[in-house]
């Protein structure tokens, strides 16, 4: 027993020492133009740090910091300059014309040229399989600094995507840049531990502005070791999520930015049908009396206030707040309303409350991915929300090995948002003619709205189109047209940071909770 | 003995019991009552979705029970196939059955549980087959001995030299003699595949998330530990542990009642 004892208190003691010496060599490192910066453990990029293989371009879109891009987003997701300086398009779009600034240069001391641009984007096109490249035909550099595009056809977003991809140098480009990137941007790479950190140093020769933080220092980690180095002072800034919002960290403010990470619900709008093993449609979601009721029916407010403790804005849209929203997306929750649509459309109410209509029984399941507590806790409340209509709907959770294939006849709970309108097209725009990709919808005029969006030269024609893509007055995808998907909040995206620190206004941040925070890392301070 | 057996058999069979009914309550999700500790109408608390834990920890441990009952005896009959094969078979089956227990003895347990619940498709029947496929060595290895030490003992010998069948042996005087092997055996593996359920329910590689098992209690409540809601893992955990006490108890109770009946 007293043997059990002594080795107890030994062990407390060497666990309390342990933590002490850790504590102090961490905080030494935090100087005054150092940040450490906490990410969820997905952020890390899997192929290193190369535009090709989505470093800044991939589903979580951010600027890449170690190279830099030809044109940026402003913080309303306007198209600005970065290397270019100027840019033109032929009049059928089927050329781009882009001349760049001369006064860049890699971290290496060679020059940026035309040459190293058209090399990036002929390289994209052979290799990468994050972005879609499709529309470009080649890229060619007709002199040091002018860049011709040949498209394959009319893109007329294709100044986002010149928005996403970091230029990488053509002449020590090799299968390994990842690991070793040399770029023009604000930050230059100086040391990757796997699995646990990134150093970036400030590049000297940047040319625009210095960076005023001299290094970044991020952290990989699980959200509630982020939230236990807040509590320890070993991060400056650490990701949280609305599960520990509440908590109130010593010396740490709460800081919360507004995101288009939206959260939605897919509901198919044909009748099932079997096709190479894949059910396709439902036959309850495929009238549209249903899929009109679920949409007002849906207490967005109530849903953010029980599941996001608030930490959200309802979504009525996959692109709130940015130039190409419809306006006429939004609706009011009216559960009334929502009755009298299903009563009309001839779904009478059953002895156990719930509706039928022609021996169909008004039953669907929603999908959620697992360990996903927030769409877990969105797929419950939904269920409660369509109970009040007589809807019966089953939570299930599905991997995402099987959750694409199972979604083209079940609603599944997903996140989007991205900087580019191509994000609707990827959403509402048909394939080969045939349904959408993710979940089965088909409609000619929404489909040939996108399509002159994207032959339309001037960007500002191009928003007006993917707005009337939306609703034209007569059909669309909001309430008043097909609403094949019900988009119910942007969350909001948290972390805890220093007292002191200061960070620049965000752009709007898009899906994924990791690097978009740093985009404008170089204009952060400490007071 | 045998009350306290009956005792304990009455408390299990009330917990599988209960959680048949609790299958509707412990789904039911009510937002306006989330995180609320314990107290007299939520005696285990509430999680982050308003659900009732004292409802979910019934279920959930029922659920184990029923996995715990199935895997443990098709794990028994597995075990029982392979030690009488083994023993009564000839030299070659004898080595490959061997070979096999030892393989399957010197794989961590973890991953093959791991691989086969992925393989069988992650559901309760992926969990059953795959606490079963690695469960069953150690009493395959005990019945094979007990079956060739009983093969080589002189009354078995004088009654095949009788003309006595091989049948006529093996229902006569082995069954008997492995019998309360086998029911211990039984009962022992019964913890084992209830805590093996948990861990790979709560690794993420066993029942899904929306069938309210223990492991799922327990991984969920691993996010919110940190947020100061020890209910939420203390409650489902002390049951977890209540009953594999039991099963220990009873097959503790077996052994000592059949040491008794054979005078050992």
């Amino acid at each position: 027993m007293r043997k059990n004892v002594f080795c107890l208190v030994c062990i407390l003691l060497i666990v309390l020492v342990g933590c002490k010496t850790n504590v102090e060599t961490k905080k030494n490192i935090a100087k005054k133009d150092t940040v450490v910066v906490t990410m969820p453990v997905t952020s890390e990029p899997e192929y290193g740090f190369n535009p090709v293989y989505g470093w800044g371009a991939g589903e979580h879109t951010h600027e890449p910091l170690i190279q830099s891009t030809l044109f940026i987003t402003t913080n309303d997701l306007q198209i600005d300059y970065d290397l270019a300086t100027d840019y033109f398009v032929s009049e059928d779009g089927m050329t781009w014309t882009v001349t760049i600034r001369e006064d860049a240069y890699f971290t290496d001391g060679e020059k940026l040229t035309a040459e190293d641009v058209a090399f990036t984007y002929n390289t994209c096109k052979q290799n990468s399989s994050v972005n879609d490249f499709t529309m470009l035909d080649y890229a060619e550099a007709i002199d040091e600094k002018t860049v011709v595009f040949h498209m394959t056809r009319p893109f007329s977003v294709w100044s986002y995507t010149m928005a996403l991809v970091g230029i990488v140098p053509e002449h020590v480009y090799t299968s390994d840049y990842g690991e070793n990137p040399v770029g023009s941007g604000k930050y230059i790479l100086k040391q990757w531990d796997k699995g646990q950190q990134v150093i970036l140093e400030a590049n000297a020769n940047y040319y625009d502005n210095a960076p005023k933080i001299k290094t970044v220092i991020v952290l990989f980690m699980e959200e509630e070791i982020s939230l236990a180095a807040a509590q320890s002072e070993q991060s400056d800034v650490s990701y949280t999520s609305a599960t520990y919002a509440d908590i109130s960290v010593a010396d740490y403010e709460l800081y919360s930015v507004i995101s288009l990470d939206n959260r939605g619900i897919n509901l198919p709008t044909q009748p099932a049908e079997q096709k190479d093993g894949i059910v396709y449609g439902n036959d309850v979601t495929s009238d549209i009396a249903i899929r009109r009721a679920i949409n007002i029916a849906l207490n967005r407010e109530s849903m953010i206030s029980n599941v996001l403790n608030g930490y959200a804005s309802p979504a009525y849209s996959i692109c709130d707040n940015t130039p190409w929203y419809q306006k006429d997306s939004e609706v009011q929750y009216n559960l009334e309303q929502a009755n009298t649509i299903l009563d009309d459309a001839g779904w009478t109410i059953g002895d156990d409350g719930i509706r039928n209509k022609n021996d169909i029984r008004a039953a669907f399941s929603i999908l959620y991915p697992p360990s996903d507590s927030i769409r877990q806790g969105i797929a419950e409340e939904f269920c409660n929300n369509m109970k009040q209509i007589g809807l019966e709907v089953t939570p299930e959770c599905v991997g995402w090995d099987i959750a694409y294939d199972l979604a083209q006849s079940q609603p599944l709970v997903w996140g989007w948002g991205a900087h580019t309108p191509m994000e609707l097209y990827n959403i509402y725009h048909s394939q080969n003619g045939e349904y959408a990709r993710y979940s089965p919808y088909y409609n000619e005029t929404v489909d040939s709205y996108m399509d002159e969006a994207l032959k339309s030269t001037d960007i500002e024609t191009a928003y007006t189109l993917w707005q009337k893509a939306q609703w034209n007055g007569a059909t669309g995808i909001t309430q008043k047209g097909d609403i094949p998907w019900i988009w119910i909040c942007n969350v909001d995206h948290l972390y805890f940071v220093k007292q002191g620190l200061i960070i620049s206004e965000q752009k709007i941040h898009p899906h994924g909770h990791g690097w978009s925070l740093l985009n404008n890392v170089d204009t952060w301070e400490w007071q | 003995m045998k009350k306290r057996i009956i005792w304990i058999i009455f408390v299990l069979c009330a917990f599988v019991i209960a959680g048949y009914f609790c299958k509707e309550y412990a789904l039911v999700t009510d937002f306006t009552n989330k995180n609320i500790s314990p107290c007299i109408r939520y005696p285990f608390g509430t999680d982050w979705m308003g659900r009732n834990l004292f409802f979910r920890t019934l279920r959930g441990i029922s659920i184990s029970i029923l996995i715990g009952v199935t895997s443990a005896s098709i794990s028994t009959m597995i075990a029982i196939l392979f030690g009488t094969v083994s023993a009564f078979g000839n030299k070659e089956i004898d080595t490959i059955i061997v070979w096999l227990i030892d393989f399957m003895m010197g794989l961590p347990h973890i991953l093959l549980l791991i691989v086969v619940s992925i393989a069988a498709g992650r559901d309760i029947k992926g969990v059953i087959l795959s606490i079963s496929l690695t469960h069953w060595t150690s009493l395959a290895r005990l019945i094979r001995s007990e079956l060739l030490q009983l093969k080589a003992s002189t009354y078995i010998q004088v009654a095949e030299k009788l003309g006595k069948s091989k049948f006529y042996l093996f229902q006569k005087h082995m069954i008997p003699h492995i019998l309360p092997q086998c029911i211990t055996g039984w009962i022992l593996l019964f913890p084992h595949t209830i805590l093996h359920e948990s861990s790979i329910t709560f690794l993420g590689f066993g029942l899904k998330s929306n069938q309210p098992a223990i492991g799922i209690l327990l991984s969920e409540s691993m996010q919110y530990i940190v947020t100061g809601r020890w209910w939420l893992a203390v409650f489902p955990g002390c049951v977890l542990v209540f009953v594999v006490l039991l099963f220990y108890d009873i097959g503790k109770c077996f052994q000592k009642y059949y040491e008794q009946k054979s005078g050992v």
